[in-house]
Formats: C-alpha cells, sequence, structure tokens
C-alpha cells in the first residue's frame, strides 16, 4: 500500500498548519461565545464544530496521502458527482426558509453548493493548466470552462441561492483573469455579463434578493429587516471599542441583537468582544494564511500547482471578503460564511479540503516527474 | 490501484517552464489586491471601533438597557387630628410597549380573547396613544383585579410587549368628603406636558387637576424612582441593572377636622341641601369645615372621568362642580346688618341706645321699603334691631353712615375681598362703593340703593367664607385672621417642612369696644325670647349669630305664592352664621344654603348639629350636670 517518503514531513510547511490551528482555536473560541450560554437542548454548535474539525482533519491527512496530481484524473468524476448531487438537492433536497439546499447527513446537513465552490477550483485548474495559451485565452477557448462554471451555476441560482452562485462566478473570473484572456475575450465577457445582469435583475432574481439589494443601497429604507441586521452588526462591531468588551461579555450578540450571531455573523461577535486590537491580531492571522497560500502557489511544482493553489486561496478570500464587508455594513447580506469561522459542516470541511489540497501543493513543490511515490502505487 | 492514461497526465503537467513563471509572476499581483482588502478591512474596522467606537457603544447600550420609571408615591392628605383622609394604595395597569411586540395587531386579539374584553375598547386605547413613542407604555386596562393580574403574569411569555405596572393610586378614607378642597388627579394632558419641566413630568404620569392635589402638586408629587434593567432582543428582561427607588411626596396635614366636616356635608345631603358650610377657629383662622353641597364624586375621577359623568356634573341645577365656599357670591342679607351696625357705631352716628322707630317700612324718596316684618317692630334699639332683624333700623343707619363708610368698614371684616386662602379660583365678592358704581355703570350712586346696601342686598355680594370670617373676627374682638387650610407640611421620615401660624390680615383699632354690643345682640339672636334663630338653641352652650335671607330675584308673580311652590331657582337663599361659646368663643360657623328660604329655618339646623358635634363633650358635661342638680 501507501508508503509514506520521509522528505514529506521534511517538505511539509508546519508553519502554514500553525497558523491554520491558530486561527481554527480562535473561531471555535468565538463559536463557543456566539453560541453562549448553551442551550438545554442538542448538542451546542461549537461542539458540533469540533467534531467537524477532527473530521476535516482527517480528510487533510487523507489527501496529503496522494499527489495533487490525482486531481487531474479525478477532477471530472467529481465534478460529474457534485452536479449529480446538485441536482439531487433540488429535487428531494431539506429545504428551509424556502430554499432547497441541504441533505441530512446526521451530523450535519450537507450543502453540495459549498463542496462545489471546492470542485470547480480544482476543475478550472485542471482545465486551465492542461490547454496554455500564452498570448492568453480566446474566446473559442472559453466555451468549455463557461459551461464548466455555468451549470453548477444556475443549478444554485435554482435553489436559490444567489450568494453562492455568485461566489462560483467569482472564483470562475478570478482563476480566468489569472489564467490571462486576451482583451476581445473581456469585451465580450464584459457585455454579455451587463446584459446576464440585467436580464437577472428582471427576470431572475426574486424579490427578497432584490430588496437586500436596494437595502446596501438605501440602508434607511428598510430599518427592521435587512438594514437592521446590517446595523446591529455594525452596532455589535463598533462598542468594542479598541480593547473590546471582553471574551464572553458582547451584550448584541448574547441579547439576540445580532442576528445569525453564529454563521455568518460570527466575526461581529469576534469584533465586539475582541474589540480594535483583537479583531486585528486575528485578520492578520487569517490574511497571512492566504498570503502564504498565495506564496505556495508561486513556488508549486507545476501549473497545475500553481493554479491549485492560487485557486484555493481565492476562494477563501473572496469569502472572507465579501463576509468581512457585509459584517462591517459595506455589502448586502448574501449570506456567505467566513471560511473557519461561520458555524456550519458543509463550509467547514470545504474549506478545511481546500486547505489541505494547499498544503499537498506546497508539501510536493520540489518533486519533478518522476513522482516516487506514485510509482510506488503503481507497483 | 491502476489509473487509466496516468502517464498522459503526467506529461501534461510538465508544460514548458517560460510559461510558468509568467504565471507566477502574477501571483504577485494577486497578491497585492489582497493585501489592499485587507488594509481595506482594517481601516473600516478603526473607523467603526475607534473612530465611532464611543457612538456605538452608546448605542448597543440603548439596545439592551431599558430605563423605566417608578411612579413616586403621592404624599398623604391628613386632617387636623391625624386621620388619614387620603393615602395610597397600589394598583395594577395592563400596558403595551409596541416597540416590543412584533404584531400588534394579532397581540390585541390575542388579549382581548384571553381576558375576554370587549376588543374595541383596546383599540380605541391604541388610537389615543397614536403618535406616541413606541417605546412608551400604552395603558390598555387600569386597575386591575389580581385575577387579570395573576393571569397576565403568568402568561408573559405569550403576550410580548405586555407589562404589568404597578402604580400608586390614591384611596380616599372618608370618600368625598372635603372633595371640593382635596381635589382630584388625572393623567397629565398634552398642554400641561409642554408647560412642565420634563425633567420630573411625562406623559401618563398622574397630575393634580383641582383643589390641594393641583395646588399643592410641588409638595404631593414626590421624586420619581427609575429602574435600569438589561432587556434581550426581544424584550425580556435578563437582569436589573440599577434602581432608584421613588421619593414619596411630603405629606400635608390640613386644619379641616375630617369627621365635622362629614358631618356637615350629610347634614346638607339629607336635607338634599345645596350650599356651604364653613367653620372657622376664631383664635387662630384654622378652618375646621370647608364643605360645598353638593359633593364631588371623586371616585368616578379616579382613572379618568367619563363623558357622561362629566356633563351630568356640569348639567347639575346645584352645580356640584363649584366649590360653593370660595367660589360661589351670595348676597349677604341680613348677616350684613352686624357689619352695617358696626358702621354706624364706629362713625358715631348712632350709638348702641340710638332708637329707630320701625312702622314695618320707610319711607325714602318717595318710595316705600319694607321691613322684612310688615307689621312693624315698633322702637327698636341696636339689641333688638340685630335680634329681630330689623331692616328699617339698619335702612336709617346705612342713610347716615353712607355707602362709601360702609364699604370701608367691610373691608375690615374682609367682606368684598379676597381672603388668601389656599384654594382656587376665590372669588372676591363685592362691595359697592360710589366711585365704583361711577366707573362701573358710568352712573351717580342713588341713595336708595344706599338703603339695600344696609341690609345686605343690591349690589352687595359676599362668599360664605367671608361671612365665617366676618363672624370670626366679631367674636374675636376685632382680629381678622387670614384663613388657612394648611396645617403641616411633612416630608416622608417625618421632619416638619412647614407649621402652621396664625397670620392676622387686620386689626381694629379704637372701634373695636362696640364688638361688645354687637356680640351681645347675637347672643339674643339665639338666646332672646324674639330672637330670629332660637330653634338653634342648645342647652350647655351660649351661642351668637345671625340668620339672613338672601332674596334672589324680586319677582312680584312669585310674592303670592307659598314658599315651596316657588320655582326652586326662584327661591331666596338661606344663611346662618354664629359663634360660640357666646362668653369665649371658639369656632365660628357659617351655613349657606342655597334657595333655602329662611336662615333659621333652613340653614340654622346645620350649623346646630354641627355644634352638637364640636362641643360634645362640653353639652354632656352640662346634661350631666343637670341631672346631677335635680337629684
Amino acid at each position: 500500500m501507501l508508503r509514506v517518503d520521509r522528505r514529506y514531513f521534511h517538505n511539509f510547511d508546519w508553519g502554514l498548519l500553525i497558523l491554520i490551528l491558530a486561527v481554527c482555536a480562535m473561531a471555535l473560541a468565538n463559536l463557543y461565545s456566539a453560541s453562549y450560554p448553551p442551550s438545554t437542548y442538542g448538542m451546542p454548535p461549537y461542539m458540533k464544530q469540533c467534531y467537524l474539525f477532527l473530521l476535516g482533519g482527517m480528510g487533510i491527512l487523507f489527501i496529503l496521502c496522494f499527489d495533487y496530481k490525482a486531481l487531474l484524473f479525478w477532477n471530472y468524476p467529481f465534478y460529474c458527482l457534485i452536479i449529480a448531487l446538485l441536482v439531487y438537492v433540488l429535487v428531494a433536497g431539506n429545504s428551509a426558509g424556502g430554499a432547497q439546499r441541504w441533505i441530512n447527513l446526521g451530523l450535519f446537513k450537507l450543502q453540495p453548493s459549498e463542496l462545489a465552490k471546492l470542485i470547480l477550483v480544482v476543475t478550472l485548474a485542471s482545465y486551465y493548466s492542461r490547454k496554455e495559451d500564452e498570448s492568453g485565452y480566446g474566446i473559442r477557448e472559453m466555451v468549455t470552462p463557461v459551461l464548466l462554471t455555468g451549470l453548477p451555476f444556475l443549478l444554485i441560482l435554482k435553489q436559490p441561492d444567489l450568494g453562492t452562485a455568485l461566489m462560483l462566478g467569482i472564483i470562475f473570473v478570478s482563476m480566468t483573469v489569472f489564467a490571462k484572456v486576451r482583451w476581445q475575450t473581456y469585451a465580450l465577457g464584459g457585455i454579455l455579463g451587463s446584459c446576464a445582469g440585467v436580464f437577472a435583475w428582471f427576470y431572475l432574481l426574486k424579490d427578497y434578493q432584490k430588496q437586500r439589494i436596494e437595502t446596501l443601497l438605501d440602508p434607511g429604507k428598510d430599518p427592521m429587516g435587512q438594514g437592521y441586521q446590517i446595523l446591529q452588526s455594525k452596532i455589535a462591531v463598533g462598542s468594542g471599542g479598541f480593547t473590546g468588551k471582553g471574551y464572553l461579555k458582547g451584550t448584541q450578540g448574547h441579547l439576540h441583537f445580532l442576528p445569525e450571531r453564529h454563521t455568518d455573523f460570527a466575526f461581529s461577535v469576534w469584533g465586539e468582544e475582541m474589540g480594535f486590537s483583537g479583531s486585528v491580531f486575528f485578520l492578520t492571522a487569517y490574511f497571512a494564511i492566504l498570503v502564504w497560500g498565495l506564496y505556495a502557489a508561486m513556488t508549486a511544482r507545476d501549473r497545475f500547482g500553481v493554479f491549485l493553489a492560487f485557486g484555493v486561496v481565492m476562494l477563501i478570500f473572496w469569502q472572507a471578503v465579501i463576509n468581512l464587508l457585509m459584517i462591517l455594513g459595506f455589502l448586502p447580506v448574501v449570506g456567505i460564511p467566513l471560511p473557519l469561522v461561520s458555524y456550519g459542516g458543509s463550509s467547514l470541511l470545504t474549506t478545511l479540503f481546500a486547505l489541505g489540497i494547499l498544503m499537498n501543493v506546497r508539501m510536493r513543490r520540489f518533486q519533478t516527474g518522476q513522482n516516487l511515490d506514485m510509482e510506488k502505487v503503481k507497483q | 490501484m491502476k489509473w487509466s492514461g496516468y502517464n498522459n497526465l503526467e506529461e501534461l503537467s510538465e508544460v514548458d517552464d517560460a510559461g510558468l513563471d509568467t504565471l507566477k509572476r502574477r501571483i504577485g499581483l494577486a497578491g497585492f489586491v489582497v493585501i489592499c482588502f485587507l488594509v481595506l478591512i482594517v481601516s473600516r474596522l478603526w473607523f467603526l471601533q475607534v473612530h465611532r467606537g464611543a457612538e456605538y457603544k452608546g448605542r448597543a447600550d440603548n439596545n439592551r438597557v431599558r430605563v423605566s420609571e417608578v411612579a413616586a408615591p403621592r404624599g398623604n392628605i391628613l386632617d387636623i387630628k391625624g386621620r388619614e383622609m387620603v393615602t395610597n394604595r397600589p394598583s395594577f395597569n395592563v400596558v403595551l410597549v409596541r416597540e416590543d411586540s412584533n404584531d400588534v395587531d394579532t397581540l390585541i386579539k390575542k388579549l382581548a380573547t384571553a381576558l375576554e374584553l370587549d376588543i374595541s375598547v383596546l383599540w380605541d386605547k391604541l388610537r389615543e396613544a397614536d403618535g406616541k413613542p413606541r417605546h412608551i407604555p400604552i395603558r390598555l386596562l387600569e386597575d386591575v383585579d389580581w385575577q387579570t393580574l395573576a393571569y397576565v403574569e403568568n402568561h408573559n411569555q405569550e403576550f410580548p410587549g405586555i407589562r404589568i405596572e404597578a402604580i400608586p393610586s390614591r384611596v380616599y378614607h372618608y370618600q368625598d368628603v372635603a372633595a371640593h378642597a382635596i381635589g382630584y388627579l388625572g393623567e397629565i394632558s398634552k398642554k400641561e406636558l409642554a408647560a412642565r419641566d420634563p425633567e420630573i413630568y411625562s406623559g401618563g404620569d398622574l397630575i393634580g387637576k383641582m383643589g390641594l392635589e393641583r395646588l399643592h402638586e410641588q409638595d404631593l408629587r414626590g421624586e420619581k424612582g427609575s429602574s435600569s434593567s438589561e432587556v434581550n432582543a426581544r424584550g425580556f428582561e435578563q437582569q436589573l441593572l440599577k434602581n432608584i427607588e421613588p421619593l414619596p411626596g411630603n405629606d400635608i396635614q390640613l386644619t379641616l377636622d375630617a369627621e365635622l366636616q362629614k358631618v356637615a356635608e350629610d347634614l346638607m345631603a339629607a336635607g338634599d341641601k345645596a350650599g356651604a358650610v364653613v367653620a372657622m377657629e376664631v383664635k387662630t383662622g384654622r378652618m375646621l369645615v370647608m364643605a360645598s353641597n353638593p359633593v364631588l364624586p371623586l371616585s368616578q375621577f379616579v382613572g379618568g372621568i367619563s363623558h357622561k359623568n362629566w356633563n351630568a356634573l356640569l348639567d347639575n341645577e346645584k352645580h356640584p362642580l363649584i366649590n360653593k365656599t370660595v367660589q360661589a357670591m351670595y348676597p349677604p342679607a341680613s348677616t350684613y346688618k352686624m357689619m352695617t351696625a358696626m358702621a354706624g357705631l364706629a362713625t358715631g352716628v348712632i350709638t348702641p341706645e340710638t332708637v329707630f322707630y320701625c312702622p314695618g317700612y320707610y319711607r325714602f324718596a318717595g318710595r316705600r321699603y319694607h321691613c322684612w316684618k310688615r307689621g312693624g317692630h315698633g322702637a327698636v334699639d341696636l339689641k333688638r334691631a340685630i335680634s329681630e332683624s330689623c331692616d328699617v333700623y339698619f335702612y336709617q343707619v346705612g342713610l347716615k353712615v353712607g355707602v362709601d363708610n360702609l364699604a370701608k368698614m367691610a373691608g375690615k371684616f374682609g367682606l368684598g375681598h379676597r381672603s388668601g386662602i389656599d384654594m382656587e379660583h376665590e372669588k372676591g365678592g363685592l362691595t359697592p362703593t360710589k366711585a365704583w358704581k361711577e366707573k362701573k355703570y358710568g352712573k351717580k350712586w342713588q341713595e336708595g340703593e344706599t338703603l339695600s346696601i344696609a341690609i345686605g342686598q343690591g349690589f352687595n355680594l359676599v362668599t360664605p367664607l367671608q361671612i365665617c370670617l366676618m363672624t370670626a373676627t366679631i367674636a374675636n374682638g376685632g382680629t381678622r385672621y387670614k384663613p388657612q387650610i394648611i396645617e403641616k407640611v411633612s416630608d416622608p421620615d417625618g421632619h416638619v417642612l412647614s407649621q402652621f401660624e396664625p397670620i392676622i390680615g387686620n386689626q381694629m383699632g379704637g372701634e373695636k369696644v362696640f364688638l361688645k354690643k354687637i356680640q351681645q345682640a347675637m347672643e339674643e339672636v339665639i338666646h332672646g325670647r324674639r330672637g330670629t334663630a332660637r330653634k338653634v338653641r342648645i342647652k350647655g352652650l351660649t351661642i351668637a349669630g345671625k340668620t339672613g335671607t338672601a332674596q334672589v330675584v324680586r319677582l312680584k308673580q312669585y310674592r303670592h305664592l307659598k314658599e315651596e311652590d316657588i320655582p326652586y331657582k326662584y327661591r331666596d337663599h338661606a344663611w346662618f352664621t354664629c359663634y360660640a361659646p357666646a362668653d369665649d368663643p371658639e369656632i365660628a360657623v357659617t351655613v349657606l344654603v342655597e334657595h333655602g328660604l329662611h336662615g333659621g329655618s333652613g340653614a340654622g339646623p346645620v350649623a346646630r348639629a354641627m355644634l352638637e358635634v364640636y362641643f360634645a363633650e362640653r353639652i354632656e358635661a352640662y346634661a350631666e350636670e343637670e341631672k346631677n342638680k335635680k337629684k
């Protein structure tokens, strides 16, 4: 079976691991506060999240055992699987708040749309690494990636989950721009994109989704609805001041003024209790992972590794940015979690797997094509 | 494990290094973007948490801290003997805080069903509160019984936004006794609120609307307390943060004697009489009784009087809303004759021995001015003139004294001027002078009018309090005390803040020697053989007094009618004023019965009954003595 080369230990990026563990520890502590005092029934969220961290850790170990190159083969089976799951939730998934998103797995509810983000990263990385064009991609080369992104995008939009669908779009744009396209492609993309936007506003978006966007443009319009959530979040964060109110001493969160305080608005709790200093500390660690990830992309051994690492960083980065800007009142409430921090099994596992891939790329940075373990696998 | 096409994939990942390097260069740009966003987020955090941190902290506290006022118990009102007349009890109101309820309509429906209430009443209360801030509690039900209280308290989770408010409410231990003097409370009006310190008053507060409750609002109201509690987003209280106990109002002890006042009011009510009963300590100015009938139904005012009840009070021909002791004016009639006599004696136009002949009328300027006794009194001196109330005698005294001198003397007795008593809307009365008529009507004074003035008719108007004041001044030998009704104000700890002190309004000069004669004449009114108030006599007590019958109209068509047949509103007013004991006076009692016909019969018995109560011990002791003597 599989034998692990000692060089992997040598090349393994312990610093990255420590950073990730530190952020995860802070996130768990924050989740404990966000769901404090513990409710009398059911497993408290932080306990569930603990188990999921362990599960995700095992997943990372599993991922590290294989060369990430294996994904070049496995990406299409995974892609087909996720499309199947997305179709399945649409047909038979558990619904909440009018949206069909989940498959109940007991410990947590699997949200295929979360996993779809990571699969898309892998798929696009695979596609762009195979097709190289120094002068940039033309319109014809873009048809396949657009279709690969469009299919899960539409399935998720249908749930409806505008936020996650848009995330897919953002991942697609980030990776495509990174891969370099011709200016004609940009122009056409821009025109088609804006047409699609206008079309969507009038025919596709549900009223509540439009309302969220309108609220952002004019928060006073809807003080008790979406605007209320954002306002309470700003009050929570702002009232933290420089030093914060102290761990477990936030009032906005514990007195329920803050909505969704252990999911989308989890960082508001941190901001309220830890203040500016604590927030900057946390964000520094968090963004250090991202920068480290980009460094991993820069040092990757091959084109696929670069795209994989870059895509994973973008996946986490954009979610984090959108979530933080929402919490701080710059964006509408779109339901994008803060990876690692927000409570939610699918998001956490997806993020941990993504980090697993990142570590994998980092760990195998010195290897050449004559992959030793792969040869051993063949034996 | 065998992966088909593996080698092929292997080759794919080994594309040339030049392309890889340009790709990697682009990562630097991505890193720049990432750092830019970090900077953006951190600066936003700085703006929210540091730059505007204090403001958001305030808003967070506003969210979680609910400050509610705790009404202060109003000061108690006691009578002169320390008996509690008005105190407080806790009353419980069901209130709605709209801010804490996300669906007021459903809530109201649910509450109405649960408590079996008429829902339209609740809607009305809500409509009244339109435009008020949403965190101000609206009183839906006032002074609820304990079943309702228990139900709402036990089911508070089902009615978010509904709360129980405990506020002190007035208890009237003597029901409506002294209602006009004490007054009542009501919810503060928008106008009153605008005129007052918002630090002290807020909407929904009770405020004195009439009487002492209004005049001494500042003493009685106390200081509100407050309780700050932490609430969660649904409005449920989590913990008490700060509690400031309210400071009760100051207690006011009145000079009124509740029992005596009750006797007066009951006697008037028993005879279905409208009018006033005033009793005063002659040597201090303490008011013992200030009764006005019909009494105000105070209980109707608790929690706001209904429109129907208010209109009934307005339309009542006996005018219960008017405090007849000071707010109503009547011709003094024969009670004025002591004053006329005093003016005559003081100016020297008569002596006590001067005699006038009364043939039953007095002819002046070609007109006959009748005496009430058509047959005439014959030769009349001062004593008989007062005790038998001879009009003709006083016509002539009045003529000799002149209207201006009459007014001057009237002033010394407190007639025609506000006494300055601590009551609202006190009327000054009227003692006419020549100048007054000139000014008021632009006409010269007719001497014939002086005749009417001399016997207390004509333009003359007095309040019952003024007649009592005059009686007391005669009784005490010429000192006019300012009438007062507050004995003592003390704070909740019992410290006396102010204490009754007699205030002298006027002291007569040398003319006071003549008062002795007037006093003797007044004694004769009761104890004389032909006195007009012989019915008032009490064994064991010497009383001095005077009756009066004030004409309301001088209509010929009613002259020949029997008194009982004259319509109520045209009947004469009955006066009786007296003091006792005659040799060493203690109290003066004045009774006015509106349309009560004759002083001696209409008003006298009320005064007599009051004296019997006031001097009960003395009268009993006398009866005991008499019994022993017979043995």
